[in-house]
């Protein structure tokens, strides 16, 4: 008998032991939910540090009296560059009013028009020192970028490609960012993929104890079956190959029922989470982690068949 | 066809076997006697792959159970054939099913199947029970099953431990003139057994008598035995 027929043969007997099949699917599809909630947290916290902890910030510098028309072009294309979280650029003329601002007293509206006052305090006459500067301003057109670090890559090596790529646009002068701040970004991305893959780990020993082991019950019911099998001379694979094919389908319908119930439970989870004050948007498992996880428990759960059908 | 020669087995940490030395040619049959314990069970073990002698030589139907690997342990079992005081049939089976379990491990087609499975359930009268499910059978009916599907591969040696241990007189009656049949066209057995009323419908057979894990040819003529010839299932349906 060929291993296709052998495998519709085990897919066919299941219908033999029903409620003992059913048992299993629903502890496959519970335990595959556990873990892929476990997954799903563990997504999303990470997806929340890496959003708001690891960004990269530069400061950019252009020439001063570089042609703004062509600055401006380069703050459009950088607005769109990916893994952009946020552009704040500053014109010659809005970095003096920036930096008035910042000089003026508390008490002063402060800015270019402010500074035309003749009266004031100390604070004041500052910004009145700056006020003859409008015509022939030293600083240069400025821009505060800031890139989420992609959550694949090395910090540092990816910081240092993305300082050459901003230094290299035409008409930068210098661009600066900030060691301390690179340090704290590594630290969380550091922090995330640690926790990761403990977790990952513990969740796949999870799901391969209890699946391998309701299986393995579950094939106690078939036990009288391998015994008369084995007795009039059916060869290993003859044996086992039905019941891998048996696990193999409970691992994967329970598992892709596991999904079903966890986007259930996200979309449950968004609703109730993505509201004042918290607006906490709770996202779906990526695509690898969903794949990742239905394989993972549809093998398992082939290899306790196998391993259940020894003698 | 079995050749033991001073054969010891240890099971459970006792020593079943003691030095057993026994032949048996093609074409025999043979009773297996003896009280409960004394290792009638553990030598029909060990003649079909299931335990492996601690010492001595065997060998069954070719097979050096000595050397007997895991791999090669299919090989045997499509030699010599077993039947089970209790039957050993699958219950959620039909009849039919449960008989061409036998051959369709060895790879025999699905028409040769139907034909050969067919013409032993007429042989064994179960032909209105073909398509029945086996644990709606009775215990006579379900042993007729096992000793179907042992018949069906047409094996060198069947073994039977206590096969109407669970079934009334009339019904071991018949089914030891089936076992007579199967012996006349060729087939060995070995079947275990200590019920003197059994013996008596074969007295052409030889009887091999074993005490505590030690074989002896002739029985005793004390009660060095137990007797049994109580009915424990009803009959046939």
């Amino acid at each position: 008998m060929s291993t296709t027929k052998l495998f519709l043969r085990g897919v066919a007997d299941m219908r033999r032991f029903p409620l003992p099949q059913l048992c299993t699917l629903l502890t496959v599809c519970m335990v595959a939910l556990l873990a892929g909630t476990g997954l799903l947290i563990l997504h999303n916290v990470q997806s929340e540090v890496l959003r708001t902890q690891g960004q990269a910030r530069f400061q950019i510098y252009w020439k001063v009296g570089a042609d703004l028309t062509a600055v401006e072009a380069q703050w459009t294309d950088l607005k769109r560059a990916p893994g952009i979280a946020e552009v704040s650029t500053f014109t010659p003329r809005a970095a003096l009013s920036e930096l008035m601002r910042g000089l003026a007293p508390k008490n002063s509206g402060g800015g270019l028009a402010a500074s035309n006052g003749a009266n004031g305090t100390s604070g004041a006459s500052v910004g009145e020192d700056f006020a003859w500067l409008e015509g022939e301003n030293p600083l240069p057109a400025t821009a505060l970028v800031s890139f989420n670090i992609p959550p694949d890559e090395q910090p540092e090596p990816w910081m240092g490609r993305m300082y050459a790529r901003l230094k290299g646009l035409e008409g930068v002068e210098q661009v600066t960012y900030n060691p301390t701040q690179l340090t704290l970004a590594t630290g969380w991305i550091a922090l995330v993929q640690k926790a990761a893959w403990p977790a990952l780990g513990f969740f796949a020993l999870v799901v391969g104890l209890v699946v391998g082991n309701t299986l393995k019950l579950m094939m106690l019911a078939r036990r009288d079956e391998v015994e008369i099998l084995s007795l009039v001379g059916a060869r290993p694979w003859f044996i086992r190959a039905p019941l891998f094919a048996n696990g193999v389908v409970q691992g994967l319908c329970g598992s892709v029922l596991s999904l079903f119930c966890l986007k259930f439970l996200q979309t449950w989870l968004r609703s109730v989470l993505d509201v004042p004050p918290l607006f906490l948007k709770v996202e779906f498992l990526p695509l690898w982690q969903s794949v990742a996880l239905v394989l993972c428990t549809t093998c398992v759960a082939g290899l306790a068949s196998l391993i259940a059908a020894r003698k | 066809m079995v050749h033991l020669e001073h054969v010891n087995c240890i099971l459970g940490g006792a020593q079943a076997l003691k030095d057993v030395t026994l032949h048996v040619e093609r074409g025999e049959f043979v009773f297996l006697t003896g009280p409960s314990g004394a290792g009638k069970t553990t030598l029909l073990r060990v003649l079909y792959g299931d335990l492996k002698p601690k010492s001595g030589a065997a060998d069954v139907a070719g097979v050096d159970l000595m050397r007997l690997r895991g791999a090669q342990l299919p090989e045997l079992r499509r030699k010599v054939a077993v039947v089970f005081q209790d039957f050993k049939v699958l219950p959620e089976r039909t009849v039919f099913e449960n008989i061409a379990i036998a051959l369709e491990v060895r790879g025999v087609s699905s028409v040769s199947i139907d034909k050969r499975v067919r013409a032993v359930i007429r042989a064994l009268d179960l032909e209105e029970r073909s398509y029945a499910r086996c644990g709606e059978l009775s215990g006579g009916e379900q042993q007729r099953v096992a000793i179907a599907r042992s018949m069906v591969v047409n094996p060198e040696l069947i073994l039977a431990d206590e096969p109407t241990g669970n079934l009334d007189s009339d019904l071991s009656r018949h089914l030891i003139e089936l076992f007579k049949q199967f012996n006349t066209y060729g087939t060995t057995i070995i079947m275990a057994t200590h019920n003197r009323e059994v013996l008596s419908w074969a007295p052409e057979a030889r009887q091999v008598h074993l005490v505590r894990g030690v074989i002896t040819e002739a029985p005793p003529s004390a009660a060095g035995w137990v007797l049994d010839t109580k009915p424990i299932i009803g009959g046939r349906a």
